[in-house]
């Protein structure tokens, strides 16, 4: 539990029950229903399944797609009534711009501008544009769990002393993927959701955005709180809970515990509760484990708004909180006959009670859980920062290019070669179970070879509780077949398989599932930054002392969509790979890793203030013995000026790497210069190749990691 | 078309769609558990069985309680197709 308080400054939300808290609260206090018919594409088939769609204006002229707007929509609510800068931007998103990649795809679409929306760090990177913010933006695809997940990871960073105002939210909107890969999955409900019902036959696809000002600071106007928050995974399977709803209860005793408090002190329950046989039956268990036969008020509200995906945790925590504002306890909106085995009492009309604690839970794909806890403070506390953390200890590193894994990297990296490319699957394999990857394609594959050559032989104590993958594009080959399949049999027979592996955090549940991981499980996407954005959840994560946690990046280079997506793929030979380093904090002695400075911004001001948290132009000269500088070709030439600036500025003599020359021109290529900077320091010496021909003495100083284009970043790889 | 013949052309699909190692044809019983044993086909491989059926051969399953009773062997499954389908007259 932490002293620093958090409080809930603003709030905005987007649904299919309406616009903004009015009408989201009139709409609930009714027990009014916002499933309907769906409009956002075309579909065949005669019988078209009911969804919780918001019914937004088309607007011609708004190139922004539809998640972009809705989380436009709600962090100008959310900001209204206190409209400063914020100093970041923590979201969770499933499906970015998909809904414009899908219609361009179909068409046969092949001009790369039109896809520059695709990525789901746009969505954050719209909002810091809009609002001016020019710090740490996060974008967090954890499934259903995102908006949860990412509230909770803007905590921590309000926890730590990063930031004092943070928008925290989630959105989607509806698009072909979700729908017709639920659909393919038979796990909508052709009535429309009706959670905990005995006759429910699964959810109700929807869109929506929920958004939070969490700030440090209390607001003049109340006292709500964000209490606490806990993550987990089941690492159970791919897409079914845990039968007990083993990380479900885990994930509520880690909220209650961070918010040191006990069952009996929550007041009402916010049910993930998406319809769906598996979800309902092994939360109900999980609940009545924790709360045994007499739990509070509890219901879910995704038979009125639908499933919202992850969009729907934040929309929850914008409920609970009306809820405690409010004193009422939503209704379990579509629900007749209570589904027995259950055994639970779900409200089943809006019930006017007074509430002062909420628990919220929101679970998603890969067993990847998140619960929060909002509700009124407990008054005024000392609210000074702790004192930064133990830096990250490195415990094993595993890297992977297109020459082979990481001894063959390092070899050719140190020889000045050329490491890009696309290694063979087969190669890149070797070592997994057949029956373990039978399923996957390019980037599963790619991420559970990286867990395995990091974690391989270690006793299970040293194996790690949680995951943090970063990743720009996700899973592009399934998301290609997926869609592929789709067009060509007319809607009718995409496949199921394509769909599971599609989400973003499918190979991070992948690595949970093989290593037994059953901590926080969190998986970023912020197009070249998506590692840095991986290693800082996990340094929000990581406890002190702890137990060890596993940091990749990691990107497929799929030969249609790589180029189509990422505009420094375009005129580069492909390639792909990937770093893995597996950290713990406390209690051990190695190499460290620190990401000392993490920002959306560029331009020479930006990389005066970059050194001044450096500790200055003197303390770069003298802590670093070489830079590895990551310019993305999109950003060659904004990256280029940094770059000198930061020499020029800092006075740095030592040798310079452009790392992206030799690993090749794809995100995760930081991840990888994250895990050759650490044989660098490990070796205390630059090779002649990589440093003008005479091999550069590191002499006790340490490897800085610079990214540059959009973001700026720093990471620190330092010896004892 | 006959029993016989779709059992082993069922067979063949299985192996190939659901990509299983060390599995051939030939070991897929025919009245044996088909979903949860040896040959470890999860409920994933029954959504991705439930379309090839329905591509292939326009029959149906849409729903789990229908799929359990269908899937519990190889021999079910064939006797439900070719129950079912448009195409049996082939």
């Amino acid at each position: 539990m932490s002293d620093v308080p958090v409080y809930i400054a603003g709030l905005g939300v987007v649904s299919a029950l309406g616009r903004g808290l009015a009408e989201t609260l009139h709409a609930l206090m009714h027990g009014r229903c916002g499933l309907g018919p769906l409009g956002v594409f075309p579909v065949m088939s005669e019988a078209a399944l009911p969804v919780g769609q918001v019914q937004l204006a088309d607007d011609g002229d708004d190139p922004l797609p539809r998640t972009h707007r809705l989380a436009c929509l709600a962090a100008a609510q959310a900001l209204a009534a206190d409209p400063g800068p914020v100093d970041a931007i923590v979201l969770g998103t499933t499906t970015g711009g998909i809904l414009v990649t899908e219609a361009l795809l179909e068409k046969g679409g092949a001009d790369p501008a039109a896809f520059r929306h695709h990525g789901l760090g746009t969505v954050a990177e719209t909002l810091a544009r809009r609002w001016g913010c020019r710090g740490p933006l996060l974008t967090v695809s954890t499934a259903c769990s995102s908006g949860a997940a990412a509230i909770a990871l803007a905590m921590a960073l309000l926890r730590r002393g990063m930031a004092r105002r943070v928008l925290a939210g989630g959105v989607d909107s509806l698009c072909r993927l979700t729908y017709f890969g639920f659909k393919s999955l038979q796990l909508i409900d052709p009535g429309g959701a009706r959670p905990l019902d005995q006759a429910r036959r699964g959810m109700s696809v929807a869109e929506g955005a929920g958004m939070l000002l969490l700030t440090r600071a209390a607001p003049s106007d109340g006292a709500l709180q964000l209490l606490g928050a806990g993550l987990s995974c089941d690492a159970h399977h791919a897409t079914t809970p845990h039968p007990e709803g083993r990380g479900a209860l885990a994930a509520m005793q880690a909220a209650l515990a961070d918010a040191g408090l006990t069952a009996g002190a929550i007041d009402y329950i916010s049910l993930h509760g998406t319809g769906t046989l598996d979800n309902d039956l092994a939360e109900a268990r999980a609940v009545t484990t924790l709360f045994g036969e007499r739990p509070p008020p509890l219901s879910s509200i995704k038979g009125a708004t639908g499933h919202s995906l992850a969009a729907a945790g934040a929309i929850e925590a914008v409920v609970a909180a009306l809820a405690v504002e409010h004193g009422v306890a939503p209704a379990n909106t579509g629900l007749s006959t209570v589904d027995a085995p259950l055994k639970l009492n779900p409200v089943t009309t809006p019930l006017r009670t007074p509430i002062a604690t909420v628990l919220s839970n929101s679970f998603g794909f890969g067993g990847n859980n998140a619960a929060l806890v909002i509700g009124k403070g407990r008054g005024p506390q000392a609210s000074s920062a702790a004192a930064p953390p133990p830096a990250l200890t490195i415990m094993a590193a595993a890297g992977l290019t297109g020459v082979g894994h990481g001894q063959a990297t390092w070899e050719r990296f140190a020889a000045g070669g050329d490491c890009a490319g696309c290694l063979d699957e087969a190669i890149v394999c070797q070592g997994l179970p057949p029956r373990t990857i039978r399923r996957l394609k390019r980037l599963p594959k790619l991420a559970l070879a990286l867990a395995a050559q990091a974690c391989g032989g270690l006793p299970v104590d040293a194996l790690p509780a949680s995951v943090c993958l970063g990743t720009a594009w996700g899973a592009l080959s399934e998301t290609h077949d997926f869609l592929q399949r789709l067009f060509e049999s007319r809607q009718q027979f995409p496949s199921p398989t394509d769909f599971i592996g599609s989400v973003h955090n499918a190979p991070a549940a992948q690595i949970a599932m093989h290593l037994g991981a059953r901590g926080a499980n969190v998986t970023t996407s912020g197009g070249d930054a998506s590692f840095e954005q991986a290693l800082l959840a996990a340094d929000l994560l990581a406890a002190d002392p702890g137990r060890s946690i596993l940091v990749l990046g990691v990107d497929e280079a799929q030969p249609v969509l790589a180029p189509l997506l990422d505009p420094s793929v375009r005129n580069a030979p492909l390639a792909d790979g990937g770093g893995a380093l597996l950290l713990r904090r406390g209690g051990a002695a190695g190499p460290t890793i620190t990401l000392l400075a993490y920002r959306h911004d560029s331009g020479p001001a930006a990389v005066q203030h970059l050194i001044q948290t450096l500790g200055g132009a003197q303390a770069v000269r003298q802590s670093y013995g070489v830079i590895l500088a990551g310019i993305p070709a999109a950003h060659a030439g904004q990256a280029a000026r940094d770059l000198s600036t930061f020499v020029a500025e800092s006075g740095f003599e030592a040798p310079v790497i452009d790392y992206r020359r030799a690993i090749g021109q794809y995100a995760a290529a930081s991840a990888v210069a994250a895990v050759l900077a650490l044989r660098l320091v490990q070796g205390q010496a630059v090779p002649a190749a990589l440093a003008g021909g005479v091999e550069h003495p590191l002499a006790g100083k340490n490897v800085l990691l610079l990214g540059l284009g959009a973001y700026l970043s720093a990471v620190r790889i330092a010896l004892p | 078309m006959n029993m016989e013949k779709l059992i082993g052309e069922l067979r063949v699909k299985i192996v190939e769609i659901l990509n299983l190692p060390d599995v051939t044809p030939a070991d897929i019983p025919l009245d044996g558990q088909l979903v949860g044993g040896e040959l470890g086909i999860d409920s994933i491989d029954v959504l991705e069985m439930v379309i090839m059926i329905e591509k292939d051969y326009g029959v149906v399953i849409d729903n789990k309680e229908l799929g359990t009773k269908v899937f519990a062997s190889l021999r079910t499954l064939a006797a439900y197709i070719l129950d079912k389908s448009p195409r049996r007259a082939n």
